[in-house]
């Protein structure tokens, strides 16, 4: 037994690691800027502000903290021709653009003087102001000037960012003209010359062979996965210590988040599973026990088509008829209570009974299912079981039928439904999206949804995070208890 | 083993055992039904007309080219106008003779007149060639009615079924695709069966690694082109990365026959089924709406990428049975002879114990399906993944959620998608009890 338990917890260490993994690469693949997003919802927004260089700072510290600027894992695989510093380059469309030229050109050097300059061009059109050319030269306009300095920003910009030959010669043409119609731009003349010669340097001296040959880095703990799974200690805790990271939504630590909506989705699941299960193993007791006779084949029928029933149907059917001011206005419509009579003071009894008639719908929607589903799964394990020996011994000796069954049957065809439970870990963290959805109900399925919908991408990386961990754990209990109730497994 | 009738065939004996089954012959034939609805779907329900005639004229719209331009001639050869197929308005032409579709509508054409939620039997309202607005005729009546933009609903449920089907084809065509060769790979297999040179072995492992860079990693920025071109010219790119990583495997498997070290050449086992099986139970333990519904959150919407998507994470049950098929083929006596008799392992697997293990493959095959199924139209009735402008079955649906008394946009689309998985798990129930009378419950 404990050598079975030990092999099995072994095993599932690594898979707890391949999920993070999973979980890890969708999330680097997320489209947008994370810090962008976030200090959007922070509310330091605005073009005037953007360009400050508070805004700037703030967001250069959101970036260390969320270690972008580290490498992605412990170790990468690139081609020779790239750089292993490549990483340290905060903003993420400079990095994606450098990575390109490299890969066109296998010059990571010309890339990289290529960049440098244009740093230094962007440095130098910053110092220009408008104000004091303007009153230096009393013939300028100050719109006009402050337009063309724009332009010229915005053309700096976009060269940062893109590597596609036509448009750089064009942004190129129309960088040079704005500096031969405009005299006060001619501080920026040098800069923009070493940038163009720098970038016929870097493709003058293609070693395209480069990249054709695979090399490997090594970076060590200083990455960002082992600082989203572990934290570094400070400021960021990892993910195994329950620091989910921050909600692009409203900037909210996502483990406070979902500590505030986990109980409902628990609570409804934990309910909708204890009844499924009080209805499906007596249901499947007696059709095994009259097996094909004419009432075990209608209630196959009746389970058959229940869990045919996509359960998103059944929920606006349900609605359809039974919260429906045209139909039957029996139940509220949505929510889990009502909001003007609720009172947080009440009792947990008065709170329920408030609650009551809001929850039936979905539990009834949340419990059909699966009771289909176990029903099935205990019909087929007793009628296995009853044609066991053991049974037949139990009947040969006089025993009672009810006896045979209920006593030496049912405990071991209950085998087989212990796996289900396994499954209600991850409806609680998950909660079931749809459901939720259709009845308004405040849980984690909701929290998910609108993650989806906002691309909120943290708070959908640690649900699905936690609904593989909690997955894992809930099947390797199942199966621990397995082994307890069975022990020939733990001798195979 | 009573029957020693000559003819007797196993295909013979199973198709018999799933007649008797009358419920799933009849899902058989409505399966047939809506594949031929599928198929004819613009011609059943087209707001072009299927065939007019037109200034002396004889046009045949819903078969043409929707963006095709004509221009009119009347016949003295006057020009009259110049006819863009799909955004004129066919109803207010002066047709002299005309032949509709059954239902003159397409599914995302908005009729104004009906707009907000037209009832199937309420008032509906029709603007006649005169111009004037009158009672609708019952040939145009919206006899599902409509939903709060005007767009038909009986002809979203015809052109839904299109797409129901194909999520089930597409998505399961993959997952087959994956689950067949790396169930059949693990079952027969095993850990130990699979040897070779130790060698061979690195240099497969060191190929595929090398071919993953070159496929993927060296040609990633054509792939991302091709991709952002159309998704036919970045399959096209897709398939010659493939074939690219075959290339190099091979080439490196070539040329581990030169080290002839006894050393290097000693056979190891490849445990094959060990990462087929830890495979497996990994994607089990995600739970897989979320894993879907997590993927679509950083992809682009379309139904294409939603496929493959539940193609790519619905194998395991298929490579599961597989798998347990093959354990049992291959100490089978054809197998042995096959193997005895010198032929590859490709071809014992792929020619000789695949046929023999496609039975229980094809039952977990069609409950894939309904589950794929469910699955999509679960996904476009949240509205998530799926681009808002396709209509489905579980969009329809979604608006019927929004708006309940709508009950037709409610009652119609969630039928559609009950009748349709209870045909496949009906259909793959029976058929399960056909095939192996051992698993029957």
């Amino acid at each position: 037994m404990f050598k079975y338990a030990l092999k099995r917890v072994l095993t599932f260490i690594p898979m707890l690691i391949a999920i993070s993994l999973i979980a890890f690469i969708i999330s680097i693949n997320a489209p947008g800027d994370p810090v962008e997003r976030l200090s959007k919802a922070a509310g330091n927004e605005g073009s005037a502000e953007q360009q400050s260089g508070a805004s700037k700072k703030i967001k250069q510290e959101l970036r260390k903290k969320l270690g972008l600027d580290l490498p992605i894992f412990y170790l990468s695989i690139t081609d020779l021709a790239s750089s292993d510093t490549l990483h340290r380059i905060q903003d993420k469309y400079h990095k994606a653009n450098l990575e390109e030229l490299t890969h066109k050109s296998g010059n990571w050097k010309g890339v990289s003087d290529y960049y440098s300059s244009l740093l230094k061009l962007q440095k130098s059109h910053l110092k220009i102001n408008a104000k004091k050319i303007v009153s230096n030269d009393s013939t300028l306009d100050l719109n006009t000037v402050n337009e063309a300095a724009n332009q010229f920003g915005f053309e700096i910009g976009s060269l940062l960012e893109t590597s596609v030959e036509e448009l750089v010669a064009d942004k190129f043409k129309k960088m040079n003209n704005l500096v031969a119609d405009n005299t006060y731009l001619s501080l920026l003349k040098a800069p923009l010359l070493d940038v163009q010669t720098k970038r016929s340097d870097l493709f003058a001296n293609t070693k395209k062979w480069k990249t054709y040959i695979p090399a490997v880095n090594f970076y060590g703990a200083k990455n960002q996965y082992h600082l989203w799974l572990f934290g570094n200690g400070k400021e960021r805790q990892g993910l195994i210590r329950g620091d989910f990271g921050i909600s692009y939504i409203d900037s909210q630590p996502i483990q406070d988040k979902i500590w505030q909506k986990v109980g409902i989705s628990f609570s409804l699941s934990l309910i909708a599973i204890f009844l499924s299960y009080l209805i499906s193993i007596p249901i499947g007791i007696y059709s095994a026990y009259k097996k094909d006779s004419a009432a075990d084949k209608g209630m196959s029928l009746i389970l058959f088509i229940l869990y045919s029933m996509p359960s998103f149907f059944v929920g606006t059917l349900l609605l359809l008829q039974f919260a429906n001011p045209d139909n039957l206005s029996w139940f509220p419509v949505s929510g889990i209570q009502d909001p003007t009579l609720f009172d947080p003071d009440w009792s947990f009894w008065e709170k329920s009974k408030h609650r009551m008639p809001f929850l039936i719908l979905p539990i009834i929607t949340y419990t059909y299912g699966s009771f289909a589903f176990l029903s099935r799964i205990m019909r087929v394990g007793m009628i296995d079981v009853v044609s066991q020996d053991y049974i037949r011994t139990a009947r040969a000796k006089g025993l009672g039928e009810s006896k045979v069954i209920l006593k030496h049957a049912l405990r071991n065809s209950l085998l087989p439904v212990i796996t289900v439970f396994a499954a209600i870990f991850p409806m609680a963290i998950g909660g079931s999206i749809i459901i939720e959805v259709i009845f308004s109900i405040p849980g984690m399925g909701v929290e998910v949804y609108n993650a989806i919908l906002n691309y909120d991408y943290p708070m959908i990386i640690t649900v699905f995070t936690l609904s593989g961990f909690l997955t894992m754990i809930g099947y390797l209990v199942a199966d621990l208890l397995y082994a307890v109730v069975d022990p020939r497994i733990s001798y195979k | 083993m009573q029957n020693t009738n000559e003819n007797f065939s196993f295909k013979k004996y199973a198709w018999a055992q799933f007649k008797k089954n009358k419920i799933a012959l009849v899902c058989l034939y409505l399966l047939f039904a809506l594949v031929i609805l599928a198929f004819f779907a613009p011609y059943i329900a087209n707001e072009r007309p299927l065939y007019a005639e037109y200034e002396g004229n004889t046009l045949y719209p819903a078969f043409a080219n929707e963006t095709r331009t004509d221009s009119i001639y009347n016949t003295e050869g006057e020009f009259v106008q110049v006819l863009q197929y799909d955004i004129a308005d066919w109803r207010q032409l002066d047709l002299e003779s005309v032949v509709w579709a059954p239902i003159p509508y397409s599914p995302g054409g908005m009729d104004r007149y009906n707009r907000d939620y037209a009832s199937p039997s309420g008032e509906q309202r029709f603007k006649n060639s005169e111009g004037e607005i009158v009672d609708i005729p019952s040939k145009f009546r919206h006899k599902l009615g409509t939903d709060g933009i005007g767009r038909d609903l009986a002809s979203g449920l015809i052109h839904g079924t299109r797409i129901s089907l194909m999520v089930g084809l597409v998505s399961m065509g993959i997952a087959s695709l994956i689950g067949i060769i790396l169930g059949a790979m693990a079952g027969f297999f095993g850990d130990t069966k699979l040897k070779m040179p130790r060698i061979k072995y690195w240099l497969t492992l060191f190929g595929a690694f090398m071919g993953l860079f070159y496929a993927f990693g060296q040609r990633k920025y054509v792939l991302a082109e091709a991709f952002g071109e159309s998704i036919s010219s970045g399959m096209l790119q897709m398939f010659i990365s493939f074939v690219l990583i075959f290339v190099i495997i091979y080439f490196f498997r070539q040329i581990s026959k030169l080290f002839q070290f006894r050393f290097l050449q000693k056979e190891t086992n490849v445990p094959i089924d060990t990462f087929v099986s830890r495979g497996i139970e990994l994607l089990n333990s995600i739970p897989r709406l979320l894993l879907i519904i997590t993927i679509t959150a950083v992809v682009d919407r379309s139904i294409w990428i939603i496929m493959i998507i539940i193609g790519v994470t619905g194998w395991t049950g298929i490579a599961r049975f597989t798998r347990a098929e093959f354990l049992r083929i291959r100490s089978l006596e054809f197998v042995q002879a096959a193997e005895s008799l010198g032929f590859s392992s490709v071809r014992t697997i792929f020619k000789h114990a695949l046929p023999n293990a496609l039975a229980p493959v094809f039952v977990s095959i069609a409950f894939g399906i309904a589950s794929a199924i469910l699955i999509e139209s679960g996904l476009s009735f949240l509205g998530i993944g799926v681009p808002d402008d396709v209509v489905t079955w579980g969009s329809l649906l979604n608006l019927g959620r929004q708006n309940l008394e709508a009950w037709w946009l409610i009652i119609y689309p969630g039928m559609a998608i009950f009748l349709t998985i209870t045909i496949y798990n009906m259909i793959a129930e029976a058929s399960r009890d056909a095939l192996d009378p051992r698993l029957k419950s």
